[in-house]
């Protein structure tokens, strides 16, 4: 099972689907499509503290982090 | 005298249906106002949880301990002070570790502390000159 996590007003909202369905990864991959294209980030963690970025998706990460875009406060 | 009397009543009984009616409403703004602040402590306790998570044991021990973590910007090795918060909270470190200044950048939308706070320990640590691009400095310490 994988996870993507997108932040929001909630803490976050949790997207779980299993990287062995088809159907559940093609939905996943358009949810990242959909959220990338409206200015969202997208992270895997990497090691303990480290993460990367990745702009296309990646069906095999165990969890990937979506954060909005960045603005000056 | 007995329509002074009934008036008197009438205007008890409006008197009455009033205060009644005032705290009704006291009542539901109070709900409501409490509901807010659970739902913002939920929220907040979640992003909390994930930025424990995405945090090295080193990084979590400082904050759980001081509230504010270290983090190292990836294009300049500069070393930055992300304190609890929400505004205006990051602090730029000198090589000796003295307040440089401090930075303000925030993921867009009414995002709770832990999400901030995390989105700024990403985007240092994986793009920090794009993130200053958008920050605003100031030089008040």
């Amino acid at each position: 099972m994988a996870t993507q996590i997108v932040m929001d007003r909630t803490g976050d909202t949790r997207h779980i689907f299993d990287h062995q369905d088809h159907a559940e990864v093609a939905k996943a991959g358009q949810r990242f499509r959909e959220l990338t294209g409206a200015g969202f980030t997208a992270a895997v963690r990497s090691g303990p503290g480290e993460q990367r970025i990745i702009r296309s998706f990646n069906p095999a990460a165990e969890e990937t982090l979506f954060y909005p875009r960045l603005v000056g406060g | 005298m007995s329509q002074q009397f009934l008036m008197s009543i009438g205007w008890f009984g409006l008197a009455l249906i009033s205060m009644l009616l005032l705290s009704a409403i006291s009542l539901v703004a109070a709900r409501s106002g409490s509901c807010a602040n659970k739902f913002r402590f939920e929220s907040e306790t979640k992003a909390l949880t994930l930025l424990k998570e995405w945090l090295s044991p080193k990084q979590r021990a400082c904050y759980e301990r001081f509230r504010y973590f270290d983090v190292v910007g990836c294009d300049t090795g500069t070393r930055y002070r992300i304190h609890h918060g929400t505004q205006t909270n990051i602090e730029e470190l000198s090589t000796t570790g003295r307040h440089v200044c401090k930075w303000c950048f925030v993921p867009d939308g009414d995002l709770v502390a832990g999400d901030v706070m995390l989105t700024q320990k990403i985007a240092l640590e994986t793009n920090e000159r794009g993130s200053l691009s958008v920050a605003r400095r100031s030089c008040v310490s």
